[in-house]
C-alpha cells in the first residue's frame, strides 16, 4: 500500500468515525412506527366522521323519522279538524251539529294539538269560533269568517307537513358534509400512505440498495494493484461495516501483492546484478524460442564470460569482482535492444537471446558489446581504471532447441577462450565456430 | 364431544328449533265489548284497533300471538300474575299500574270524556264507568256516584236504558259511542275532562317477568310506526290520527 493510499483510506475511516451510524433494523423500525401511528391516527380521524355519520343515521331513524311522522299525522288531524269545523257549519240537525262539534271538541283537546303553540292557538280558536251560539244557523259573515280560519288551518297543515321533510334534509345534509369530509380525509390517508411508501422505497433506495450496488461494483473490480476503492461513508451502519470490511480487505489484498511481487523479483532476479538469473533466463529464452520457432523467425543465442575474472578477484579482492560484474551487468542493460535477454548464467558467465536477430547481427551486437567495455572500463576504488575483456560465443538457433543451441554456443565461448579471449565466435552450423575478432 | 356426536345435535337443533318457535304462540290479554279499540263484529271475528295493532305488532316481532278477551277489571292482575305475555289493552300508564306489570312505550295518547244527558255536568247524577279503569278510579276518588260495568257495550245498554245519566270514557270510546246511531239522536252532550289522572300516555301491560318482549315490543311498536301499518289500522277504527 502506498502512502498516499493509506493516508486516504486512514481520512475515510476518520470521517466515517464522526458520523452517526444507524443500524438498518432500527431505521426501518422507527420509520415502520412513524408510519403506523400517522396511519393509526388518521384512522382514528376517519373512525370519528364515521360514527358522526352512524349518528346521525341512528339519530334520522330512531327520532326524525318518527318525529315527521308525527308531524304529518298532526297535519291530517288538522285537516279532520278543518272538515268537523265545515260539516259543524252544514250540519242539517242538531244531533249531526253536535257529533261534529264534539269530534271538535276531541281533537282540539287532545294532547298533540297542544304541544304545538301554533296548533294549541289554531284549534282552540276553531273550537271558540264553532261553540258560539251563531254557529247553529251561520250567516254569511260567519261563512266568510269560516273560511279565512279554514284557509289558516290548510296552511298550518302544509306548514306541518314539511316540517318533517325539512328536518330530514337538514339532518342528510349533515350527514352529506359528514361524509364529504370523511372523503378528503380517506384522500389524505392514502396521499399519506403513498408518501410514506414512496420515502420507504427512496431511503431503501438511497441508504441500502445504492450502497449495495456500488459495493457490487467495487467488489467486482477490486484489483490489488488499483487504488483504494471510491466508497462514500454511509449512513447505515451494516453497509457502513462492509465498506470497512473492503477497505481492510483492500488493503490485505496489496499487502499480499507487494510480497508477492518481492518474492517473484527474489526468485527471478540476481541480486548482484539484478539480472534474471539462470532459471528465470531459460523462462524466457524458452518463450523466445518458441515464438520464433512458430513463426520462422530468426534467433540467435550467445555466452559470454568475463576473460581472467578469477585473476580479478585474487587480486582486488571480491568486492571489486562484485563491482565488475554489476558494472559489466549495468553495460549490457545499456546497450542490449529492449527485445534482447540477458540472464546472469554463472559465476562471470551470462547468457543472452536474440529474437529476431541473425548471426551476423548478434555479432554486431557483441561486438559493440565489447567496445563499450573497453571503452567504458570499470574503476577501481582509488578511481584508476581496470581494463577488464569479455569473450562471447553465439550460435544460430534458428529453428533449433534451446539446449543444443546454448551447447553450441558454449563450444564457441570455449573456441573464443581458446582464440586468445576479448572476441566473438560464431558456432559453425556444423558445430563449427568462425572465430570473429 | 366427537364430530359426529356434534353434527347429529346440530341437525336435531336445526329441525326442532322452528317447531319450537313455532309452538310458542304469545298469549295476549285483550278487551271484548269495548269499541273500536276491541270487539267482535258481525261476523263474529274479534277485532278493534288494539286486536290489529296486536296482530300487526306481532307480525313486525315474527311471532304468533293468541289473544285471550278478559275484562278491564283483570288485566293488570292477570299480566302481573304472568297469565298473559303482555296486554293490548289501551292502559293508561298510572304509577299504580307501572308498580305491577312493565309498560312499553306510549303507542298513543288520551283523554277522558264526560257523556251525559244534557244537563248533567260532570260528577252530577249517576255515571257509568268500566271496572279497572282509570276513570272507575277517577270517579270513586271524587266521590261521584258511579255504577261500574264490565263492558263499555254495558254502558251504552244503560244510556240507552236510562239506568245512567252519564258515561266517563276514554276519548276514542266516546267518540264511538257518539256515532252509534241508536246513542246519538238522544242528543248527548259530551264534556271534555282535563285532569291529568284522566289522561296520558296509552301503552301495553307486559308479564314484569319478560323485560325483553317490551323491548321487542317496543321496536315493533316503531317499526310500524314506520311502515304505516299503524295509521292503516287508525284509518280503520277511529276517525282522526292517534298520537
Amino acid at each position: 500500500m502506498s502512502k498516499d493510499d493509506q493516508r486516504s483510506a486512514g481520512r475515510y475511516i476518520l470521517a466515517a468515525d464522526a458520523v452517526r451510524r444507524w443500524p438498518a433494523g432500527t431505521v426501518l423500525a422507527v420509520l415502520g412506527s412513524v408510519f403506523a401511528l400517522v396511519a393509526l391516527s388518521l384512522v382514528l380521524l376517519l373512525a370519528v366522521d364515521q360514527r358522526l355519520v352512524t349518528d346521525v343515521a341512528v339519530r334520522l331513524h330512531d327520532e326524525t323519522v318518527p318525529w315527521t311522522l308525527e308531524r304529518q299525522r298532526l297535519a291530517r288531524n288538522l285537516e279532520e279538524l278543518r272538515l268537523g269545523g265545515q260539516r259543524v257549519l252544514t250540519a242539517p240537525d242538531a244531533a249531526a251539529r253536535n257529533d261534529a262539534l264534539f269530534l271538535v271538541r276531541v281533537l282540539a283537546a287532545h294532547p298533540s294539538m297542544g304541544e304545538d303553540p301554533r296548533t294549541a292557538a289554531l284549534a282552540a280558536e276553531v273550537e271558540g269560533f264553532l261553540a258560539q251560539p251563531s254557529a247553529q244557523h251561520p250567516r254569511a259573515v260567519d261563512i266568510k269568517a269560516w273560511e279565512a280560519i279554514s284557509a289558516r288551518l290548510r296552511l298550518l297543515a302544509d306548514d306541518l307537513s314539511v316540517e318533517g321533510g325539512q328536518r330530514v334534509s337538514a339532518e342528510l345534509d349533515r350527514m352529506s358534509e359528514a361524509v364529504e369530509q370523511t372523503r378528503y380525509k380517506l384522500v389524505l390517508n392514502l396521499v399519506l400512505v403513498g408518501v410514506f411508501l414512496a420515502s420507504a422505497l427512496f431511503v431503501l433506495r438511497r441508504y441500502l440498495i445504492q450502497p449495495l450496488q456500488r459495493i457490487h461494483r467495487v467488489l467486482s473490480s477490486l484489483d490489488a494493484r488499483g487504488p483504494l476503492p471510491d466508497l462514500s461513508s454511509a449512513p447505515m451502519a451494516e453497509i457502513h461495516a462492509v465498506e470497512e470490511a473492503i477497505v481492510r480487505f483492500h488493503a490485505t489484498l496489496r499487502e499480499n501483492e507487494e510480497v508477492r511481487l518481492k518474492l517473484e523479483r527474489l526468485a527471478t532476479t540476481d541480486g548482484l546484478t539484478g539480472l534474471p538469473n539462470r532459471r528465470h533466463f531459460l523462462g524466457q529464452a524458452a518463450e523466445e524460442m518458441a515464438r520464433a520457432l512458430r513463426y520462422g523467425r530468426p534467433i540467435t543465442v550467445g555466452i559470454a564470460d568475463l576473460d581472467h575474472f578469477k585473476q580479478v578477484n585474487d587480486r582486488f579482492g571480491h568486492a571489486v569482482g562484485d563491482h565488475v560484474l554489476q558494472r559489466f551487468a549495468s553495460l549490457v542493460a545499456e546497450t542490449l535492444r529492449q527485445t534482447d535477454r540477458v540472464g546472469r548464467y554463472g559465476g562471470e558467465e551470462f547468457a543472452f537471446i536474440f529474437p529476431e536477430t541473425t548471426p551476423a547481427e548478434a555479432l554486431r551486437l557483441t561486438g559493440r558489446l565489447r567496445q563499450r567495455l573497453a571503452e567504458t572500463p570499470p574503476r577501481l576504488p582509488d578511481g584508476s581504471a581496470l581494463p577488464v575483456t569479455v569473450s562471447f560465443g553465439l550460435a544460430d538457433a534458428t529453428g533449433r532447441d534451446l539446449e543444443g543451441s546454448l551447447a553450441q554456443a558454449d563450444v564457441a565461448l570455449y573456441q573464443a577462450k581458446g582464440g586468445g579471449r576479448d572476441r566473438c565466435v560464431l558456432a559453425s552450423p556444423d558445430s563449427g565456430s568462425a572465430p570473429q575478432p | 364431544m366427537n364430530f359426529p356426536r356434534f353434527v347429529v345435535a346440530l341437525a336435531l337443533l336445526a329441525c326442532c328449533l322452528p317447531g319450537l318457535a313455532a309452538e310458542k304462540a304469545l298469549r295476549v290479554a285483550v278487551l271484548n265489548h269495548s269499541p273500536p279499540m276491541s270487539y267482535t263484529d258481525e261476523a263474529g271475528v274479534l277485532t278493534g284497533f288494539n286486536v290489529e295493532i296486536m296482530y300487526a305488532l306481532c307480525d313486525a316481532m315474527g311471532v304468533k300471538c293468541e289473544p285471550v278477551p278478559v275484562t278491564l277489571e283483570r288485566v293488570v292482575d292477570a299480566v302481573a300474575a304472568g297469565e298473559f305475555d303482555f296486554a293490548a289493552v289501551s292502559l293508561l300508564a298510572t304509577p299504580e299500574r307501572r308498580a305491577r306489570v312493565l309498560m312499553s312505550k306510549p303507542y298513543y295518547r288520551s283523554i277522558s270524556v264526560w257523556f251525559a244527558r244534557p244537563g248533567i255536568a260532570p260528577g252530577e247524577g249517576r255515571a257509568g264507568v268500566v271496572r279497572g279503569g282509570v276513570q272507575a278510579r277517577h270517579a270513586q276518588a271524587q266521590g261521584w256516584k258511579a255504577v261500574q260495568f264490565g263492558s263499555h257495550d254495558e254502558i251504552a245498554t244503560a244510556l240507552l236504558a236510562s239506568t245512567v245519566d252519564a258515561a266517563l270514557l276514554p276519548m276514542a270510546t266516546a267518540v264511538a259511542l257518539q256515532q252509534d246511531p241508536r246513542i246519538n239522536p238522544l242528543g248527548f252532550a259530551p264534556t271534555l275532562l282535563r285532569d291529568p289522572q284522566l289522561a296520558g300516555d296509552v301503552c301495553l301491560g307486559i308479564n314484569p317477568r319478560m323485560p325483553e318482549l317490551r323491548a321487542r315490543l317496543n321496536d315493533a311498536i316503531d317499526r310500524i310506526k314506520r311502515d304505516g301499518r299503524f295509521d292503516r289500522i287508525n284509518s280503520r277504527f277511529i276517525p282522526f290520527r292517534l298520537q
